[in-house]
Formats: C-alpha cells, sequence, structure tokens
C-alpha cells in the first residue's frame, strides 16, 4: 500500500497573485499603514467587535487588532520588512482561534510587490508552512468560521474536548 | 449526516489525540514509540489511532511486522481550502482599496495631525 510516507508531513503552500492599478509604494503602504482600510472586518480573534486593525511597520513589529472593549488582540508578527519590495508575517492563529505565542508554531505569510509595465503592481502572496497549526486545524477552522456563527460551534468543540 | 469535518472535530476533542498528531508532525512513527511518550498505555494509543484513521487525519502502512502511522497529506486539506478562500477574498478587498485613491487627501488638518503621530507611533514615520 503506498501512503505516500515521507519523513516528515508538510501541506502544500497557498498562492496567489494579483495584480493592481498602482505603483509598489503605495501597494506596499496601502498593504500594511493602511491595512486597516481593506482587512474583512469579521477576521480577528478578539472577544468584542474589531475596532482597528494594526501593522506595526518594522521587522520583529506586532499585527494586532484593537476591539471595541478596549482590549487588543496579537495575531502576528513581522520577520522580514522591506519596504516597498517584501513582508513576511508569521501567522501566529492556532485553528481553535487563540493567540500562539510560539513563532515555531506560527505559519508564514510572504508577500512580494513587483513592478509591472504600466505602472502597475503584481502582489504575489504565499502562505507556508500551514503544517504547523497541525492536522485537523482546517476543520476546527472551517468550523469555527461558518456562516452558523463561530462562538457556537466553538462551544460544542470545547464541550467534546470537555466530554 | 454526519461529515468528515464532523469526525475530525470528533477526533479532536481529545487531549490524547491531540498530542499523537502532534507526535506525527514530525515523521511517520510505529505505535510503540507513540506509547513510549504518552501517559497512556499501548491499547489504549491504538484506540485512539483507530479513531484518528476513521476521520482520515492519519494513514497507516505495515513495515516489516509492525504498523507505522503517519498523518495523512488529505489532512491539510480543509485548512489549504480556508486560506484559499480567505486570500482571495481579502486580496480582492486590497485591489479595490489600493485602486480606489488615496482618502486622507482633503481630510481636515488636526485629522492629518493626528494620523501622523499615530503613524510615528507605529513606525511609519521617522520625522
Amino acid at each position: 500500500m503506498d501512503t505516500g510516507m515521507t519523513e516528515s508531513t508538510t501541506a502544500a503552500p497557498v498562492r496567489k497573485t494579483i495584480t493592481v492599478k498602482a505603483d509598489a509604494e503605495r501597494a506596499f503602504r496601502v498593504f500594511t499603514q493602511e491595512f486597516d482600510t481593506w482587512w474583512p472586518r469579521t477576521h480577528h480573534i478578539g472577544k468584542a467587535p474589531m475596532k482597528r486593525a494594526i501593522v506595526e511597520g518594522r521587522a520583529g513589529g506586532r499585527c494586532y487588532t484593537e476591539q471595541t472593549d478596549g482590549t487588543e488582540c496579537e495575531w502576528g508578527t513581522i520577520l522580514a520588512w522591506d519596504p516597498p519590495h517584501r513582508l513576511v508575517i508569521a501567522w501566529q492563529i492556532h485553528g481553535d482561534w487563540t493567540y500562539q505565542p510560539d513563532l515555531a508554531q506560527a505559519s508564514e505569510v510572504e508577500v512580494r510587490f513587483t513592478p509591472v509595465p504600466g505602472g502597475m503592481t503584481r502582489v504575489d502572496l504565499e502562505h507556508r508552512h500551514l503544517e504547523r497549526h497541525g492536522a485537523g486545524a482546517g476543520a476546527m477552522r472551517t468550523a469555527v468560521d461558518s456562516p452558523n456563527g463561530w462562538s457556537g460551534l466553538l462551544q460544542s468543540y470545547a464541550d467534546r474536548a470537555a466530554s | 449526516m454526519v461529515t468528515y469535518q464532523e469526525t475530525q472535530l470528533d477526533a479532536l476533542g481529545d487531549s490524547t489525540r491531540r498530542a499523537i498528531l502532534a507526535a506525527l508532525l514530525h515523521g511517520p512513527r510505529p505505535v510503540v514509540e507513540l506509547a513510549r511518550d504518552l501517559p497512556v498505555s499501548r491499547p489504549a494509543v491504538s484506540q485512539h489511532l483507530r479513531v484518528l484513521k476513521e476521520a482520515r487525519l492519519v494513514v497507516d502502512e505495515a513495515q516489516g511486522n509492525r504498523r507505522v502511522y503517519a498523518l495523512n497529506p488529505q489532512a491539510f486539506g480543509s485548512l489549504r481550502d480556508y486560506f484559499d478562500q480567505f486570500w482571495s477574498q481579502a486580496l480582492d478587498a486590497f485591489k479595490r482599496r489600493v485602486e480606489a485613491g488615496d482618502d486622507r487627501i482633503g481630510k481636515p488638518r488636526s485629522v492629518r495631525a493626528r494620523h501622523r503621530r499615530k503613524e510615528k507611533a507605529r513606525g511609519y514615520r521617522h520625522d
């Protein structure tokens, strides 16, 4: 039986490419400094609604959200900061929507900004090392993120975990 | 109908099974080795592995006279699907924003000054 067993298990990275009508400086600035203007409002790990999403512009900078109850929720760290060319963020969110302080258990999002003819910029995004979140993280994540409301599902998961 | 996702969630609702999955992240292991590193008996580990196999989170393979377990590469499929969909939506929103122009132009001076102070605090301004 061939199960495709290898020395260690990895998940293929997610890769996305998009071309925007703007120079690399603007594309990079909107992606980072103006992160709050486009980041999906539904995507945060705070208990209260999200007020603002912030990406600190330096290597080692924090990625966090400010919640309406005054709390801050960290979700990432800037691993590489090379404006306006390249950016790497550690994605420190567990499959059950909790913050993961250990960088060795975080996935990575690399974003590259390449000028293309016509004053446009190609943005290449790679989300890699997904296996660091653990097998089954996807099942948990899609369950908690479903339209049925993630809090209810998270509760049912917690009940199962406790049983 | 019970979906695979529900079966997987059930399988994940146990700390020993999560510990087994974590151990298998470093590579395939036989039952005896897994049992050695966990505070449960070998039959208990076998039982947990059976649940994980039914949930398609692990696969097994006979190697000589022992059975070796590994993470199912497909176990990451739903995580990849999730991020694939998420980044498509997020990058579409990013593109719309980039191409919509700079909305800071035309804001009152006090708003711009506050914005500059915040930028400085976040590392974007060094003046």
